[in-house]
């Protein structure tokens, strides 16, 4: 992997990781290992899960986030991941961006949860810039009212991880085995998924997507690509992630509770 | 007030040893309750050998016929001890009032270093790692993996040596830097003033060598004072001559008969004590437990068949571990007669007008430990027996020995019985342990001379017990009731048996 931290123009250095089609789980326990182990900057760009997953933050509670029935009936995998944040159900149309960021090399963001979104607002403003009313909005990016992309963040000592699941698409069914959250964003209003949440692929492609994010991140730091086999066979090494399956027995357990 | 003339007037009390005690939640004040002879948990009764912490020793006056303070009757004895810190959660961002606490990456004893990870919280969407700002070893957990935490509240305590105690202590960081983002903000728009440029660890490096940061060359990226220039400049300054008395063709006076003349001028110099750790959780009690209207009623106890009793459980007990004191009959006898007078064991809520019953009997008992005071409750003491509270009650004074006591075992008691009698005088004017409603501190059991019913005058055991009572919720008769429901138990403690179901 690199290690040089300083490249052009004194910018850091960013590792881009560009995947496909990776399950879910397994970007997580890379996105972990590399935050803990890795003295680098990476951005994790997952182009699409390989098939529907519920990813819960690391305290959700199944049975108030999820209906569980359906869930165990239709064997959707339940995760619980390492970051903070809300529920969420990915699948192919789901694109993940993810920044593993030394605290030092973006000095002027403080590592907090508010600045760390604020920064990554600026980054996608210029994503979107021409071509969507993007905002950040209390925690989510949105356009107008409606939300297309979810955050969750991890400070460490001395990095930080930003990663947001991007809904380009979604399947209507997949939603209803997603609960309403007690807590949500005030401006919600008390609306269900489909009335929340809104596709980006209303405004702009996935390629053009990603490439634009890249260029985004390309004008704060030096980018260069690295390929996902080089970090999926170095992240294996002497690391336990936190992130997991949850099991279809603590699945049934947490419905007895609810019930 | 009623209940200070009634205090006032009683004179025995005036002429006699009187404590203010302090009684208080988390933690608290005094020691765990023996008998005659002050065994305890040995911190006071050993106090010759044994560290104490100084909050204690701020904690009680004792007011004898002269007054002295505590402090000074065993101060020669006393060692210097850490600082306890407390480490509360920081500000981890604009309007994020409160944290689950997720998991603790220490255990209580641990060595931490500094900068080390401590726990790791969660604040909407953000996993955040605590760092500690200090070198030091873990003493106590306050809250527990699922507990929400509020920002400003302690998460623990460390205790640290008395070099690494700064002015603003108490914080701790989310990361290894920033305290706080107000204070990273007023830190970064110091540094546009184009004053010093420096990590908070720099400037406490520098404190420690008493060296200004403006006089120190920084070599980092934009004129930013580094670990290493500091360090060198403390190395410069040393080599550099000594100063000559401008105003004088003498030299400057000889070192000896300088720190020797200071000494002397210490002596008499105010000294500033910064309250940390227990005492510092101890102020905010009191002051709580100041807005109380109490009111103390005083009643001496005789204890000559509580004496026998123990004798007689002494001779049957064969466990080593479990020492038999008067203080589990106290406890069992105090549970009886809340049963029969709820309303002192409640608690009162102003703001609702409310008087909440605690169903449970849940008995604090005051207890001193090397680092400060604690007040643990034995839970549920109505349908336990008398040994059953003697062991549970030495499980708690082991713990708060080795200074393992949990959250748990320090939360949810209901009323407060103080055993400052082990430590000595004859009564104690304990404040209450807000919200509950009443506390009860027991004097040292005295040999006395009492008139017989035949007219003869004979040897009594009597202890004092001053019952404080918040004056919002109990009145004069309510409390003398009750304790006369729990004399009469623990003076002729059969009927204690006679009740037990």
């Amino acid at each position: 992997m690199a290690t040089r931290h300083v490249a052009q123009a004194g910018r850091p250095l960013m590792n881009i990781v560009r995947m496909k089609g990776v399950p879910i789980l397994q970007q997580l326990e890379i996105e972990e290992c590399l935050l803990r182990t890795s003295s680098d900057n990476w951005c994790i760009i997952n182009d699409g899960a390989d098939r529907p997953n519920i990813v819960m933050g690391i305290s959700g509670k199944p049975a108030e986030l999820v209906e569980i029935k359906p869930v165990l009936e239709d064997n959707i995998p339940v995760i619980r991941r390492f970051t903070g944040g809300g529920t969420v159900i990915v699948d192919h149309g789901t694109i993940f961006v993810s920044f593993i960021c030394n605290k030092d090399d973006v000095a002027d963001v403080q590592p907090y949860p508010r600045p760390i979104m604020s920064w990554s607002s600026l980054l996608y403003s210029q994503v979107f810039e021409g071509i969507a009313d993007f905002r950040l909005r209390e925690n989510d990016y949105v356009f107008g009212l409606r939300k297309f992309g979810g955050n969750a963040q991890s400070i460490t000592k001395n990095r930080w991880i930003h990663h947001t699941s991007f809904l380009w698409d979604y399947e209507t069914r997949n939603m209803s085995y997603l609960k309403l959250p007690k807590r949500a964003p005030e401006y919600r209003l008390a609306r269900d998924h489909l009335d929340f949440v809104c596709p980006m692929k209303d405004y702009i492609s996935r390629s053009d997507f990603i490439s634009r994010t890249i260029g985004a991140a390309g004008r704060l730091f030096s980018v260069e690509s690295t390929e996902f086999e080089a970090v999926k066979s170095s992240s294996n090494v002497n690391f336990t992630p936190t992130s997991r399956l949850l099991t279809n027995q603590e699945l049934e357990a947490a419905n007895m509770i609810a019930i | 007030m009623l209940a200070r003339s009634i205090f006032q007037k009683r004179s025995c009390w005036r002429s006699g040893n009187v404590y203010r005690l302090f009684g208080r939640r988390l933690p608290a004040s005094t020691v765990e309750a023996t008998e005659m002879k002050p065994t305890v948990v040995g911190h006071f009764s050993t106090a010759a050998s044994t560290p104490i912490k100084s909050t204690f020793d701020c904690s009680y006056k004792l007011y004898n016929n002269k007054v002295h303070y505590l402090s000074t009757s065993v101060a020669a004895a006393l060692e210097r001890v850490d600082n306890i810190i407390d480490i509360p959660l920081a500000q981890t961002g604009e309007g994020i009032a409160e944290c689950e606490l997720l998991k603790w990456f220490v255990k209580v004893g641990d060595e931490v270093e500094k900068y080390q990870p401590l726990c790791e919280v969660q604040s909407d969407k953000a996993t955040i790692e605590i760092t500690s700002r200090y070198q030091g070893k873990v003493i106590q957990f306050l809250h527990v993996p699922g507990d929400i935490v509020k920002v400003g509240e302690t998460l623990l305590s460390i205790s640290v040596d008395a070099s690494q105690v700064p002015s603003d202590v108490g914080k701790s960081s989310p990361t290894s830097h920033p305290t706080e983002p107000s204070k990273e903000s007023s830190d970064l728009s110091k540094t546009q003033k184009g004053e010093t440029l420096s990590t908070p660890a720099v400037r406490n490096l520098a404190n420690q060598h008493g060296i200004d940061l403006n006089d120190v060359p920084g070599t980092g990226r934009h004129g930013r004072i580094q670990k290493e220039d500091v360090l060198n400049y403390a190395t410069s300054i040393k080599n550099k001559p000594a100063m000559v008395n401008p105003s004088s063709d003498k030299p400057t006076l000889e070192p000896e008969p300088i720190v020797q003349h200071m000494t002397n001028e210490s002596l008499y110099q105010d000294k500033t004590l910064p309250i940390r750790g227990y005492q510092r959780a101890m102020v905010k009690f009191m002051t709580s437990a100041a807005t109380v209207p109490h009111f103390h009623y005083i009643e001496e106890i005789n204890c000559d068949e509580l004496w026998k009793l123990k004798v007689a459980f002494q001779k049957q007990n064969s466990d080593p571990d479990i020492k038999l004191t008067f203080l589990p009959v106290l406890i069992k006898s105090l549970s009886m007669a809340l049963t029969s007078y709820p309303l002192l064991n409640s608690t009162f809520n102003l703001e609702k007008y409310e008087v909440n019953l605690k169903g449970s009997h849940n008995v604090g008992i005051t207890m001193a430990t090397p680092v400060g005071l604690v007040v643990p409750n034995i839970k549920n003491v109505q349908p336990l027996s008398i040994f059953e509270i003697t062991k549970e009650l030495a499980r708690l004074q082991k713990l708060a020995h080795e200074n393992k006591l949990t959250p748990e075992d320090i939360r949810g008691g209901t009323i407060t019985l103080s055993n400052i009698g082990a430590i000595g005088g004859k009564s104690g004017s304990p404040l209450i342990n807000v919200p509950e409603v009443a506390i009860i501190a027991l004097g040292r059991t005295q040999k006395v001379t009492s008139f017989g019913d035949d007219g003869n005058v004979y040897p009594v055991s009597l202890m004092t017990a001053n019952i404080a009572a918040d004056h919002r919720i109990l009145d004069g008769a309510t409390v003398a009731l009750f304790c006369n429901e729990w004399k009469k138990l623990i003076e002729k403690p059969e009927l204690i048996l006679l009740h037990t179901r």
